[in-house]
């Protein structure tokens, strides 16, 4: 053996020695590369992401995050971009925050979200699928000194999870990545979910004298708008029975709850208590609106002949005073007609020949719109005596008490401040506020918060309501007359009145107590009739059983579980599980069918102008939504543009010039940094050899030196 | 633990950082590439942020930042060890009395500071800007630390390419295939592309060891404690890597 490695020579041994090294060597290697791996995987496991940006641009909300985060199959984004070069500034911008988005919900995803992006504009296969899925292009139209060219861009997204279910987003084009979240987030949750957002509902329709018939007026037409259609399905909750609702409802609307058995109001304590969201429209009274318009109150009653409790003792136990009076405002603001907004249109016949009329807007402060506007500010112009002093005093307490009339950054009122800075128009809205002890103390159940969202100006005016409210009369030759005597009447009412601002629409959430503790729970029908059927068995035996009998007009209640249909419901819940919210709007009718309709266009109105419609929509939003979603929206990004030279038209100023200018500011602009950082580069290098070359200098003399000594 | 990093830190660590960070600043190497990928990157980058209306941000800047990086560092970089052992020097330095992780600690921090330095150069971009638009500052300070992560993960696998060879070219080409795979897998629609024929886990793997996927995240302006782990590790992992190679070397020698 020994021989034998003596026998080998130097460079063999060493390989021999390196090749036992290198296997070691390799299992280090592999093992410090398993060991960082796991740091690296632990690391983006338990991670802390801090957004530097300012403006929180990628701090996604706790919904996207909980619903991305936690994806249980494969979420796929198809995205159909078109390329980005060639697109406008805006529309670039716009895909940035588009492709920041989608990386940033691929982070998010952990592997379970994957984009994948086509191109239609380089296969027509893929602008057919695009847009067989709904997704259009914009045809951008680009412009240049010589040419003229219209360009098809394409931005749109197609979710795809678990294999089938699927969601179109037609046009992706986000001005921020909170709007990008606020469109995308939804969407995933609708394609996650695979069903629209249950809505429940319950409606009392109004009956509107048809010639010798009646025709039944509901609120059909809000709940079957075709953007709403697509998201939220509603389901039909008035049972006849009284069965209580099931556990999974979130969100229930009466509108315009009248003749409320004791059963129904217990039903809508229960889904309060189960944490639900209830929202009432609610109405005072009814006036006939039909092609006479005599507005003459028709009998209603909120409560039913035989109900114990009183449905306004009810909702003021959750902390809501509903005041069964009618409200008019007498602020012009509140009632002009607006033709550019949302409006409640009015008018009286002005024959202008035999066979025909103009119809001139007249005002009606009993159709009134809340208005943005802070009326403390008006403190001084309310406060003056007659004899056109202030009273400073009055003043004062005015600036303390009056409210803004709408909450107009609110994103239930967005829109409305946008489009003419007055909310919904209402038709002889109610009162409804928060509770409140004498002097005006707010009095909220413990546990209970709540906020007035809608004023009106502090002209108002409340009262019970009157038999009749016809403001123009019958004789078109004294409509005039008779609408000016009638606005003077108000106009003298609101003098000899103290100053008082009416609530329209209160919102109340929390943890309720029911109203039905220590009360006998309200029977239903059928177990009361059970009952009298089994005592008149006693009584007679043989006697067949009566069916109860059914509304045939009233829409078809949803049909119910077996568990909750049956006799055996559950036992009464004290208070909420789990917090809820009570939403009561003062009106009703500005959401009728007839109303929204047009039906009444042909004799003067009233006609909706266009805002209910969008208000329904809005709520659903804003009530369904995660509230961090909603709150998405208003979100907005700092300004960050570039204004490299003054842009701002200048009398006499030729275009051309402007834009030279900002041409050579550019180009300077971007030769001054290009040229700069490389000029103090080179000073530093020039430096730096100079100082070499003088201790070099410096060096080959004390060289010098050092020989001349020697 | 304590002991080891005094001494990888130590003095010895910082006579070589010296010394390698005044050879660059000595030769004219520094100044024909620094010039060289400022004017390159500053031209793009000023030509596509400095436009009237658009937003003032500095991601197109970040955006060609590491194109630009993979194209000159492994030029940077080619000549850290190559060149020694082409001159023979490798084996003085070798023999010095100290640990080769402080000698490959001294020559990656020389490199990172000299392109610290060069980056620092750029901030005129983010000055104009802010002049002429309102600049968020705080996510572009995290951008340039993004990017010198960015840059020192290619500096760490530049230089272990470089001790593997003594010809430049080679450890020139070898650095520039690695980190253009290691780039690309971490570029989305690669990725995408692997998302759909590779199975999720693969796909995932792939993407998750490129430093690019890393740099994105923090290039938008969000620090994230995975992303610099990350670039932790890969420096780590490397530098580490290098060190094997060169005692191996030294024991060879020996």
């Amino acid at each position: 053996m020994i021989g034998m490695h003596s026998s080998r020579r130097p460079s063999e041994l060493r390989r021999g020695r390196e090749r036992g090294a290198a296997l070691p060597l390799l299992l280090h290697v592999v093992l410090l590369l398993l060991v960082l791996g796991q740091i690296v995987y632990l690391a983006s496991r338990y991670r802390v992401r801090i957004d530097m940006t300012t403006d929180k641009l990628w701090t996604t909300t706790a919904s996207t995050s909980k619903l991305v985060g936690n994806l249980k199959e494969r979420l796929i984004v198809e995205a159909y971009f078109s390329p980005k070069e060639n697109l406008p500034l805006s529309m670039s911008s716009s895909r940035d925050w588009a492709d920041n988005f989608l990386d940033e919900i691929t982070q998010l995803g952990k592997g379970r979200v994957i984009v994948q992006r086509f191109d239609p504009n380089s296969d027509a296969a893929i602008a057919k699928t695009a847009s067989r899925l709904g997704i259009q292009p914009l045809n951008l139209r680009s412009q240049s000194a010589t040419s003229l060219s219209v360009d098809q861009h394409w931005q749109g997204l197609r979710l795809l999870y678990g294999g089938g279910k699927q969601k179109v987003i037609e046009a992706f084009l986000p001005r921020s990545s909170f709007q990008a979240e606020a469109m995308v987030t939804p969407k995933i949750k609708e394609v996650i979910t695979g069903s629209k957002r249950r809505i429940g509902y319950m409606e009392w329709p109004a009956r509107v004298p048809r010639g010798r018939q009646q025709k039944l007026v509901g609120w059909n037409m809000v709940r079957t708008q075709r953007d709403l259609k697509s998201r939220y399905e509603f389901q039909n909750y008035k049972d006849t029975d009284g069965a209580l609702l099931p556990a999974d409802l979130e969100t229930l609307f009466l509108f315009r709850p009248m003749l409320l058995t004791d059963r129904q109001k217990y039903v809508v304590d229960q889904f309060v208590m189960s944490g639900g969201t209830l929202v009432i429209f609610a109405d005072a009274a009814e006036y006939q609106i039909d092609a006479e318009r005599s507005f003459k109150k028709v009998p209603f009653a909120l409560d039913a002949k035989e109900s114990a409790y009183p449905f306004v003792q009810q909702l003021s136990h959750y902390g809501v005073d509903w005041q069964p009076r009618l409200v008019a405002d007498m602020h012009d603001l509140a009632y002009k007609a607006q033709f550019s907004g949302p409006q409640e249109y009015f008018a009286r016949a002005m024959r202008v020949a035999a066979d025909s009329a103009n119809w001139i807007p007249v005002a009606y402060p009993y159709f009134l719109h809340a208005v943005n506007y802070d009326w403390a500010m008006s403190a001084d112009q309310l406060a003056v005596d007659p004899t056109g002093k202030i009273d400073e005093l009055k003043a004062a307490q005015y600036r303390k008490s009056l409210r803004p009339g709408m909450p107009a950054d609110d994103f239930l009122f967005q829109g409305f401040k946008k489009a003419a800075n007055r909310g919904p128009g209402f038709y002889w809205p109610t009162w409804v506020g928060l509770r409140e002890r004498a002097g005006g103390v707010p009095d909220m159940p413990d546990g209970v918060e709540g906020r007035v969202l809608l004023w009106t100006s502090p002209l108002a005016l409340v009262e019970s309501p009157p038999a009749g409210l016809n403001p123009v009369g019958f004789n078109e030759g004294a409509m005039e007359a008779e609408h000016q005597r009638f606005m003077d009447q108000l106009r003298d009412r609101v003098l000899a009145e103290p100053r008082l601002q009416a609530p329209l629409m209160v919102e109340v959430q929390g943890e309720f107590q029911s109203f039905f503790v220590g009360k006998a729970v309200p029977k239903r029908p059928s177990q009361i009739l059970e009952e009298s059927r089994r005592a008149k068995d006693e009584a007679k035996p043989g006697d067949e059983p009566v069916e109860p009998s059914s509304d045939a007009n009233g829409p078809q209640p949803a049909k119910l579980s077996d568990s909750v249909a049956s006799n055996a419901e559950d036992p009464m819940r004290p208070a909420s599980a789990s917090p809820g919210r009570i939403i009561v709007v003062g009106d009703a009718t500005f959401l009728r069918d007839d109303v929204i309709g047009g039906d009444y266009k042909g004799i003067g109105g009233p006609v909706s102008g266009g805002a209910a419609m969008p208000f329904f929509g809005q709520m659903l939003d804003w009530l369904s939504d995660d509230r961090d979603l909603v709150d998405l929206q208003s979100r907005v990004p700092a300004d960050r543009t570039l204004a490299l030279v003054d842009t701002t038209a200048k009398p006499n100023e030729d275009p051309r010039d402007a834009e030279q200018a900002m041409r050579s500011k550019t180009t300077s602009l971007v030769a001054l940094n290009v040229i700069m950082p490389c000029l103090v580069l080179l000073t530093f290098g020039l430096i730096v050899w100079n100082i070499r070359r003088n201790q070099k200098r410096a060096f080959l003399t004390s060289l010098d030196t050092a020989e001349e000594t020697r | 633990m304590s002991n080891v990093i005094t001494s990888v830190c130590g003095r010895e660590t910082r006579v070589i950082f010296r010394r390698e960070l005044k050879s660059y600043f000595l030769s004219p190497i520094a100044y024909v590439f620094g010039g060289l990928f400022l004017t390159v990157l500053l031209f793009l980058s000023a030509k596509t942020s400095l436009v009237h209306g658009a937003p003032a941000t500095m991601q197109p800047f970040f955006l060609y930042l590491p194109w630009l990086f993979l194209i000159f560092l492994p030029g940077l970089t080619m000549r850290l060890w190559a060149e020694e052992r082409k001159l023979g020097t490798i084996e003085l330095l070798l023999t010095f009395p100290v640990r080769t992780s402080q000698v490959v600690l001294g020559k990656f921090g020389a490199v990172v500071t000299y392109l610290g330095f060069i980056l620092l150069l750029t901030l005129g971009l983010p000055l104009t800007l802010g002049a002429y638009g309102s600049i968020d500052w705080p996510p572009v300070l995290g951008q340039y630390v993004a990017s010198l992560m960015f840059a020192g993960s290619f500096v760490a696998v530049g230089m272990f390419w470089s001790s593997m060879t003594k010809d430049q070219i080679v450890a020139l080409l070898a650095s520039i295939v690695s980190l253009s795979v290691l780039f690309l897998l971490g570029n989305p629609s690669v990725i995408e592309f692997f998302g759909s024929n590779l199975p999720l886990w693969c796909a995932d793997l792939l993407n998750g060891i490129s430093p690019y996927k890393y740099f994105l995240s923090i290039a938008r302006g969000v620090f994230d404690t995975r992303d610099f782990i990350y670039f932790v590790c890969f420096c780590g992992f490397f530098l580490y890597a290098n060190v094997l190679v060169l005692k191996a070397r030294r024991e060879s020698k020996g």
